[in-house]
């Protein structure tokens, strides 16, 4: 189990959450869980390239493949940062 | 959770538009902060609360860190930049802003904790164009680049660096832009 933040213009949605808890082993099974609660945030993944993720603050290295090697605890915060631009 | 229907317009109160100017003219000006990208270039977040059918700015956050030549962002821009930036002189990999996503999940968590909702970003055009002298619109890459964000572009016009002027579009789209009200609020007298 874990606690995903939510940022903000992301929120649409989840029903306005700004953050939500998951059960999960790993980042993985945690990101696939929010996936399937909140279809919406598939978005995410448009750009793979783009998202960042940040566990109690520290960013996480690495792409999806080693997602599944990433355990989790009750106490993480994942964060989900993908960054904005402007010309 | 759309602003789109849901607003009528943007209120700013003038110490916060006087903010947005001064970041705009210290980086104009080459004035650089550090730890701050040195681009003469200013980037930042506007946020604030929603009150009825008005947003009213509150915080304005200027973004330190142009994370434009890290990877894999540069890979991100440069791709989005070559399909839709205007041609220009100017390096590619010197046009552009994107955030750093460190700094961006600091700026989240400051809003969060003090309870504001992040509107937008602003950024400003500096070089009139042939027939657009004011550059106070989003250009195509602005509107790509903003594309399903949920929040406003807000433009600034600093081709007059003395007579400065924003414009907010939701989503960067031209035919989406709400009005900007520069006054103070009648809560905040006293």
């Amino acid at each position: 189990m874990a606690t995903i933040i939510i940022p903000f213009p992301f929120r649409k949605y989840t029903d306005k959450h700004r953050e939500v808890t998951l059960t999960g082993e790993t980042l993985a099974e945690i990101l696939d869980a929010l996936l399937k609660q909140y279809s919406g945030l598939h978005v995410i993944h448009d750009h793979p390239g783009l998202l960042s993720i940040f566990i109690n603050g520290k960013s996480i290295n690495g792409g999806v493949d080693q997602w599944n090697e990433i355990t989790v605890t009750d106490s993480d915060e994942i964060s989900l940062i993908i960054p904005i631009a402007g010309g | 959770m759309s602003w789109l229907n849901d607003i009528d317009q943007i209120l700013l109160p003038p110490a916060k538009w006087e903010e947005i100017i001064a970041h705009c003219k210290r980086k104009l000006a080459g004035d650089f902060l550090p730890g701050e990208s040195r681009v003469k270039r200013a980037y930042g977040i506007l946020a604030g609360v929603q009150k009825g059918r008005v947003l009213h700015v509150q915080l304005v956050l200027p973004v330190k860190k142009n994370a434009r030549n890290n990877e894999p962002l540069k890979t991100y821009m440069d791709t989005v930049m070559t399909e839709h930036a205007v041609p220009s002189t100017t390096p590619l990999g010197q046009r552009g802003w994107i955030t750093d996503p460190e700094e961006l999940m600091g700026c989240y968590d400051l809003c969060d904790r003090e309870n504001l909702q992040i509107f937008g970003t602003y950024h400003m055009h500096i070089v009139p164009w042939d027939g657009d002298p004011i550059r106070d619109t989003p250009t195509l890459l602005d509107t790509v680049l903003a594309r399903e964000s949920n929040l406003f572009s807000f433009i600034i016009s600093m081709v007059d660096i003395e007579n400065p002027s924003m414009k907010a579009f939701f989503e960067g789209v031209i035919n989406r832009e709400i009005p900007i009200i520069i006054e103070k609020h009648p809560a905040q007298d006293s």
